[in-house]
Order: C-alpha cells, then structure tokens, then sequence
C-alpha cells in the first residue's frame, strides 16, 4: 500500500471521508457509550455490598413470631445452622464468611432492631469499626457490651458510658458509630458480640418457638468471594439454604434497578451490536459510492500493471485509516457520553428482607436505598472492543468492495472515454 | 517472425452477435511505428484493448517476443503489461488528487522500492517529456497538452518495448497535438520504443512507419511511409 496515494485519497474527497468517519463514529459512540452505561448501573447494583465488603449475603426465611414480645427473629432471618455454614464455607471460590445474628427485642421502654457481630471481621458488619463517631468499637472477647447508632442513641438519650436493656440483660455503651457509613445492609439501633447475641437467641421464648436455634447458629451470613464467580457460587449457597434462601448479590440487586435498567442490561449489548451493524452499512455504502467514482482509477491502475492484491491493499488501507480515524471520534464522542452520565445519581433499592423494621411503627416499612452516582466510564478495555469491531468490520469492508471492484474490466471502463 | 516484438494472428473479438474485430493479423517490430487508422466503430479501439490484454480476444493469438500471452491469467497480463506496455489514451486518465511526478510514479506503486528511487526514476522521465518544472502541479493546474505529456511519462516510466495509443492527440488542438507526436517520435528516437496508435487523424498516421486501416473490424489496407 502507497501511504501517500491513501493519504491524498483520503484527504482529497473531504465530503465522502467525512461520511465515512461519521458513520463509524456514530455507531461506536453508541455501542460503548450502552456498554458504559450498563456497567455503571451493574457497578452501582453491587454499591450495597461493596459497603459492606462482601460478594454475598445469604439468610432464609423463617416463620412469623406468635407474639412480639422480648427478643424474636423478623420472618426473613430464620436461622441458619452450623453444617450449613460450614458447607458453604467450603464451597469452592467462597473466601471467607461472617456471621452475624439479627433480631428484634421488644423492651419495656420500646422497640431495639439489634445485631449480633464478631469485632474481629474485616467486612460485614465488623466494617462499623471505621464508623465509630464516638467511644471505641466492641474488642473481640468482650461481652455485654453494646455500639449505638448515633442517631438512635440521639434519640433514646443514649450515651457512651451508659447501659441499655435487652432481653433483660445489661449491655454498656461503648461507642456510638454512624451507621450510614457502615451500609445499609443489616441495619440495626444496638450493635453487641455475636456471642451474646446467640446467648440471649437460645433462650428467647419467642425464637424457640417457632425455630430450632442452636448455641451456635447464625441468621445472617455476610460472604467473600471469587469475584468472578459470585453467581455461580450464590446459586450454590441457595442450594445449600434451601427454598426459602435469600441470597443477595450484585445480579439481584440489579433486578431492583428497575425495566430500564432491565432493558439495557438486557438489550443493551444486542443494541450496540445494532447500532454498530448499521454504521458499518453506512461504511459500505460510503465506501462503495466512492469506489463506485473511482472505477476508472481502478481501471487504470489494471491498465497500467496493478496486480488485483495491490489494488485491494491500496484501497483496504484507505477504508481502514477511514474507519479508524471514526472509531477515535466516536470513543471522543462516547467519553463526553459517559463524563455526563457519570454525573447522575443511582438509587439502588434495598429489599426490607435485608434490613426489616417492624411494619408496625412508624416508618417501618419505608423503602430503604443505596444512593451511589452512575460509575460510567469509558475503560481501555472497551475502548480497544470497540477500535478491534472497527478494524475487523473495516477490514470485512476493505477486503470485500475493493476485491468487487478489483475485478473491474479495464477496457469496458475506459472504452466510453 | 521472431524479430517481431508484437504479433497478432487472426485476431477475433465478438460482444455477443456483434463481431468488433474479425480475424485481424498484425505484426510491430521493435522501435516501429505503426497507425491504425478507422472510423468510429471500426473495432481499432477493441483491437488495442486485445493487444494490451485488457480484452480477451474470441479466438486468435497474441505473441509478445514469441510468448503467447493468450494464457495468461488477468493477473499475469498486468504483470505483463507492467514489464513490456505503457498505455496512453485520449482522456489521459490522470489520478486527479495526485501531482504531476506522483501521477508518473503510479505505476510503480505497487513495486518494492524505496521512495526516493521511485521519485528520482519519475523524475528523470518527467523530464524526458520536458515537464519537470511542472513536477508538483495537480492534473487541475496544467493544459491538455501538459496532460498527455504527463500520461505519456506515466507510460514511460517502467521503460516499455511499447507503447499503445488510443487516440492521444483526440482531445487536443492541432497544434498541440502536432507537439505530442513529435514528443512520440522524439522518445521513440532516445528510447528505441514502439508504438502502435489508433487513430482517425491523418496527421497522426503520417508519422508512422506503417499505415494499417481498419474498417468493419478487418484490416483494409496497408501503407508504408518511406523516411529519408
């Protein structure tokens, strides 16, 4: 290929190379800029369990308590005994799991959601560690005492040093956290050791009567794994949990955001996989109305000793340089694309299983939310996708027409001059 | 005859139930000058299209220095072409986004050599045909004249045995055309090339060495032109 021929060419028909570079710029600005978008939305689904630095949540559903009295377990926490979490444990690609407890109490001076945890956990709720506002974080091996949530403690007039009530035993107030830097997974007023948690839950009329607790059980597993295999590894713990599991990841959450974001995470790769058919359809028409002008330069470039080969490497060269030079524009254009998505706003909703209030009080059953922007941005992955479809796509074009016209009969072209 | 550079014997080309050329015999031997002569229709230009391998003749053969080159595929004859011909037509065909010296290099495009070879080769046969000062000038920005003088170097450029015309003076005034025959005799001199031009100019045909006319797709008649 003669690189100043190409470049004479390209410059030299100003109007057909602008339609050209359009067209491709187009269809890549949309293909990336879909991708882009859809994996801002998967990123901001897994907002919620980034938080809490986990892959997985896993609880089941359990039975409804017959009363609503001292300390029960809401429906959707049922317990979840030993072997099992040990199974899932050694579930290949699982890392590590941390186990937690939730539960209602039902006191005297009011209504406590509180949550069992081990200090010693670097992700789940151990994470509070880093959102103590005031006092210090629960130490392992402490017991009967307690980390409040700032707000809670506001308005209970709770305060570090002090003691609340659960189940009829005292816990001293350590620290209080702010529980909004923690996640909103597994909400709770009062935060105490795991071990105590499982003390109290043993004895608790109202769990054992509707459930076979175990000293050493769990209701609320907070799971580290193999990111890339995070589904697969869900679908096993559901089988482990059994029907009534509810195992939250970064797909389930997506399935909150709602149809539109159904649809492109869905439609989305099928779209830009369209729109970009239908760009390189504008290329080819391009591309062949301009060899279609140029049949007589082809035909003179036989006449004058041009092997078929050097005909389609000259004119290949040019559809590429083309469709490359369009591909860089659109991955301009898609970058401004994702600059302005990423400045909205993603409430990812968090189903009421994984963090239940009480329908019964006030505000109990509002909707609880994961606001995170829209992390749209324009990876090198993609943006070397995208310039690959547009080499392989210009390089289908470049071989194809200039092969058709290639085989143009000289004389018949230069006949009518 | 073996010494002859090019040899057509009973050439025949039809497009369908129409016969362009019926059974035509010819011979050009090295540095010779031969016209052929005929009107619109006559076939001479579909006679030259065969000879240049452009067409595929219906039946007959097409020897170039003894080889047949009726066999070779279209790639072959390009090859061909490449080596031995240099083609100049009416409409000189010149690339219009190329200058003048890269019009000339065209059809070393495709060879393996370097850039400044390639310029140092187009520039030396621009000036053969006394354009160099016009090396860098676009098609656009030089006369008809200058045109062919430039499509007559493109043909030149790969030192063929020889060159076809297809009406070279046809889009020119007289006096400009009286000039590119006299540049054809002038290289034809210094390069030792044949020529074989159709034509319907008399001037043209009176600088041949051998007058052939063509009519009805049959060689008609033959002169030859006696040179002091």
């Amino acid at each position: 290929m003669n690189l100043r021929y190409a470049w004479t060419e390209v410059v030299g028909r100003p109007m057909r190379t602008l339609a050209a570079i359009l067209s491709v710029a187009l269809g890549v600005a949309v293909f990336v800029s879909l991708q882009a978008y859809a994996e801002g939305y998967r990123e901001a689904a897994r907002a919620p369990l980034v938080e809490v630095g986990a892959d997985l949540t896993a609880q089941r559903q359990g039975a409804v308590p017959e009363k609503f009295e001292g300390m029960v377990f809401p429906h959707s926490v049922a317990p979840i005994h030993r072997a099992e979490i040990d199974r899932i444990q050694h579930v290949p690609g699982v890392h590590k799991v941390a186990e937690a407890l939730f539960f209602w109490s039902f006191e005297p001076k009011g209504f406590v959601a509180g949550l069992g945890l081990d200090p010693a956990d670097a992700f789940g709720p151990g994470r509070l560690r880093a959102a103590v506002v005031l006092g210090r974080f629960i130490q392992p091996a402490e017991s009967h005492v307690a980390v409040a949530d700032s707000t809670y403690a506001q308005q209970q007039g709770l305060a570090v040093g002090g003691a609340v009530s659960l189940d009829g035993q005292a816990f001293t107030i350590v620290g209080l956290v702010d529980t909004t830097r923690g996640g909103q997974l597994a909400n709770a007023n009062l935060y105490i050791p795991l071990a105590d948690a499982r003390a109290l839950a043993v004895v608790a009329p109202q769990v054992r009567s509707v459930f076979d607790i175990q000293p050493d059980d769990a209701n609320l597993l907070f799971i580290k794994t193999d990111q890339a295999r995070s589904e697969e590894i869900a679908a096993q713990v559901r089988e482990i949990l059994g029907d009534k599991a509810i195992v939250s990841s970064g797909h389930s959450f997506a399935a909150e955001l709602g149809a539109l974001f159904a649809l492109i995470d869905r439609f989305g790769l099928v779209v830009g996989i369209l729109a970009f058919l239908f760009a390189v359809a504008l290329l080819v028409r391009v591309v062949a109305g301009t060899l279609w002008e140029r049949r007589r330069e082809v035909a003179l470039m036989r006449a004058v000793g041009w092997q078929r080969r050097n005909i389609v490497a000259q004119l290949w060269g040019e559809t590429l340089a083309q469709a490359l030079a369009g591909g860089l524009v659109g991955l301009v254009l898609a970058a401004l694309v994702t600059w302005v998505m990423s400045h909205a706003t993603v409430a990812v909703p968090v189903p009421w299983e994984l963090s239940p209030s009480p329908h019964f009080l006030p505000g109990g059953a509002s909707a609880v939310a994961v606001v995170v922007t829209l992390s749209a941005r324009l990876t090198p992955a993609l943006a070397a996708w995208a310039l690959g479809l547009v080499a392989v796509s210009a390089t289908l074009v470049g071989l194809w027409l200039p092969g058709r016209i290639a085989q143009v009969k000289p004389a018949e072209v230069l006949r009518g001059e | 005859m073996a010494s002859d550079l090019l040899q057509a014997i009973d050439l025949r080309k039809s497009f369908g139930e129409l016969q362009a050329v019926r059974g035509v015999s010819l011979q050009v031997a090295p540095g010779q000058f031969v016209a052929v002569m005929g009107r619109s229709g006559s076939g001479k230009t579909t006679l030259l299209h065969l000879l240049a391998g452009l067409e595929q003749p219906t039946a007959g053969q097409i020897l170039f220095r003894g080889q047949d080159i009726g066999g070779f595929d279209e790639d072959k004859l390009a090859l061909w072409r490449r080596a031995n011909v240099g083609m100049v037509f009416q409409a000189f065909h010149l690339i219009p986004t190329l200058s003048a010296l890269e019009n000339v290099a065209f059809p070393l495009y495709p060879l393996k050599m370097s850039a400044a070879g390639r310029r140092e080769r187009a520039a030396s046969t621009l000036a053969l045909v006394g354009l160099s000062d016009r090396a860098d000038h676009r098609p656009s920005r030089l006369s008809g004249g200058e045109q062919q003088r430039v499509a007559i170097a493109r043909a030149l450029v790969n030192g063929p045995a020889l060159i076809l015309g297809d009406e070279p003076t046809g889009n020119l005034d007289g006096a400009t055309g009286a000039e590119i025959m006299e540049l054809f005799g002038r290289l034809r001199a210094e390069t030792g090339v044949a020529l074989l031009i159709v034509t319907h100019d008399d001037k043209v045909a009176a600088g041949a060495d051998r007058v052939l006319r063509m009519a009805d797709g049959r060689l008609s008649d033959e002169e030859w032109n006696c040179r002091d």
